[in-house]
């Protein structure tokens, strides 16, 4: 939510239900080919993308996003 | 004539107030005078040389199981705290159903590292409700307790199985909605969640799987009640901590609740991570949320022993896969197995700087004595090999008895830390009490804010220390009534030596149930502790009968919306 008075900080969602990696490359970075925005969005999300590698019994690692998950939509912001 | 008096103290009465001389009385549970007093008291205290506070609130522990065989909470109660938030982190004890008590006690085991023998033999289960478990715990409370009621039970209790795999529907939204009022009737004093924490699968615990929406629809009714919501957030991460902290924020100005996140770690490393993290705090604030950052007090010291599974091996999947799911005799086969092991030293390499610092404290067999307080790195040497090789050998020696000591792991920049705990929108708290039994002695968070904050690095003053760890926490979790010396207020008391205040030394006793062992700290510098006027301990006759309370009451008071 934009609020008046704060800093500018890194840009982030909360999933609604049923966000996969393609509905959130479509709906945050319509600007690039669904191929960038995915590998964009991976790079940016690794605590996200990296868990299933890390867990070591997931399920459904096909979709590894939580339905509580910050999604980061763009890099780090240069400090 | 008064039930009790403490004379001669020096008052540092909670509110920051430059400490003064007198004496405090106290009828029934209520202090209702302080000054000079010369009537005289069916009990009296001489707090001569010592300091009379508040006592001390604690806001972040896992006393659940513990209260049910303990209610004094010990060692807590001996160290000055008088008051427990219980149930952080998304877990409770209650509402728990019956087919439901062996996935939390899963839980408590995988991330609050507690034994689950103690769970075995210590624990009645009794209750259902969350109303059930709180009658229970009052039997024998000496300590007040503030209870959480853990978002990932009120999700088991509601959805059951798809709690662990599913956003919830409207009407489980609903429903969750009910039982949390409840849960606050019954004198919750708030909601936790987590969005870090794993079960003992190794899967994400049901809070994860909650969307904004069905946190949003808990928040609002915490808002009913102006009660607290308290985070787990991604603490490794700046960025994420900033993100969990603005949606906070949203919740707080949208409901009208106060929320708390921790922990908040400061490093060498991570000096502007901190800084700006405190910045986004300050700037919420600033706008009317309340986002308080807990912020503890010790540095990271972690012991572990391969008996049980540590988080320190977490990151280590090779090493954590056989300690977490292998039984004794398969962890010491696979640590004899020269295949299994070259892995194991390839993997730990990667850590290779932590390896030669660890301590060995203690041992079982009379021959590896001689080795107590050593650093891997001198018995490698003394032995001809490596310090991770000498972990496994001593390990493989002591039949998985053999522990280890990682000091200084983190959170031990003086001067940072020192900065983050005087910052006026800092909680100090965090103390994880009752939790991570073998790994490390929380007991005496508040001695060491005294003996080394106050008195060693002067990096705040005497009242200003108990101001944070007495009133500010009571305002803060919306306690009425506590944490200040005032005429009026309950007579929760602590009465101690800030010459000689301080955490006491760590150590390894077995007063688990299920012959189980933990490390605590006793407690130094305490004369006196009093709660709802009956003294509960004194340093020289140790644990009292008293009567502790649930908080912040029973009858949960709503407040406008
Ligand atoms: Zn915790």
């Amino acid at each position: 939510m934009p609020v008046d008075n704060l800093s500018r900080v890194r840009k982030s969602i909360l999933p609604t239900e049923g966000d996969t990696w393609s509905i959130v490359a479509k709906r945050e970075l319509p600007e690039l080919s669904l191929d960038e925005a995915l590998a964009k969005l991976q790079s940016w999300n690794l605590h996200v993308f990296m868990r299933a590698a890390g867990a070591m019994a997931a399920p459904g690692g096909g979709n590894p996003i939580l339905p509580s998950d910050v999604v980061f939509i763009e890099p780090p912001l240069a400090t | 004539m008064y039930d009790l008096v403490i004379r001669n103290g020096k008052v540092v009465d909670g509110s920051g107030a430059p400490a003064y001389s007198a004496d405090v009385a106290v009828n029934g549970n209520r202090i209702v005078k302080i000054g000079k007093i010369t009537e005289a008291a069916r009990s009296e205290v001489d707090a001569a040389g010592k300091v009379v506070t508040p006592g001390f609130i604690d806001p972040h522990t896992h006393f659940d199981a513990q209260l049910l065989w303990d209610g004094c909470a010990k060692p807590a109660l001996s160290h000055g705290v008088t008051t427990i938030v219980s149930g952080n982190c998304s877990l409770s004890l209650a509402p728990l159903k019956a087919k439901h008590r062996m996935k939390l006690v899963g839980m408590f085991n995988q991330i609050e590292e507690m034994p689950l023998k103690a769970f075995k033999e210590g624990v009645v289960w009794d209750w259902e409700t969350f109303s059930d478990y709180i009658t229970r715990i009052r039997k024998g409370l000496a300590i007040n307790v503030a209870p959480l009621v853990g978002h990932s039970v009120i999700r088991l209790w509601v959805m059951n199985d798809a709690a662990m795999e599913r956003t919830a529907t409207d009407a489980e939204i609903a429903e969750m909605q009910g039982v949390l009022r409840e849960c606050l009737d019954a004198g919750a004093v708030g909601l936790s969640t987590s969005y870090v924490d794993m079960d003992e699968r190794l899967q994400p615990v049901p809070s994860r799987y909650a969307d904004a929406r069905e946190v949003d629809a808990l928040a609002s009714v915490l808002g009913e009640y102006g009660r607290v919501l308290q985070i787990v957030p991604e603490f490794y991460d700046a960025d994420l901590t900033i993100a969990r902290l603005d949606q906070l924020a949203e919740l707080s100005l949208k409901h009208n609740i106060p929320t708390t996140f921790s922990p908040l770690f400061v490093n060498a490393d991570n000096l502007d991570a901190v800084a700006r993290v405190m910045k986004r705090v300050d700037e919420q604030f600033d706008r009317g949320a309340r986002v308080w950052p807990q912020v503890q007090t010790r540095p990271i010291d972690i012991s572990f022993s391969f008996a049980v599974p540590s988080l320190l091996f977490m990151r280590m999947p090779t090493w954590y896969r056989i300690i977490r799911f292998g039984t004794p005799a398969e962890i010491m086969a696979a640590f004899s197995d020269p295949d299994n092991r070259s892995k194991l030293l390839q993997e730990a390499s990667a850590l290779g700087p932590l390896w030669p610092t660890l301590i060995f404290r203690h041992a079982n067999t009379a021959a590896n004595q001689k080795y107590i307080g050593q650093t891997l790195e001198q018995i490698a040497k003394a032995r001809g090999t490596t310090p991770v090789e000498v972990m496994i050998d001593l390990s493989l020696e002591e039949e998985l008895d053999a522990h280890f000591l990682s000091s200084g792991m983190g959170h031990n920049n003086d001067k940072a830390v020192g900065d983050l705990l005087s910052h006026p929108r800092v909680h100090i708290g965090a103390s994880d009490g009752g939790a991570h039994i073998l790994s490390f002695s929380t007991y005496g968070d508040t001695g060491y804010l005294f003996s080394h904050f106050v008195r060693d690095l002067e990096a705040m003053s005497l009242e200003s220390a108990v101001k944070k760890i007495t009133s500010d926490t009571a305002a803060i979790w919306g306690i009425p009534q506590r944490g200040l010396l005032q005429e009026g207020y309950v007579a929760d008391i602590a009465v101690f030596d800030a010459a000689t205040i301080e955490r006491g030394e760590e150590k390894f006793v077995n007063d688990v149930p299920g012959d189980g062992y933990r490390y605590v700290r006793d407690s130094h510098g305490v004369d006196t502790v009093i709660v709802g006027g009956g003294v509960a301990w004194t340093a020289k006759d140790g644990y009292k009968d008293a009567c502790g309370e649930v908080l912040p009451g029973a009858v949960a008071e709503k407040v406008a919306a």
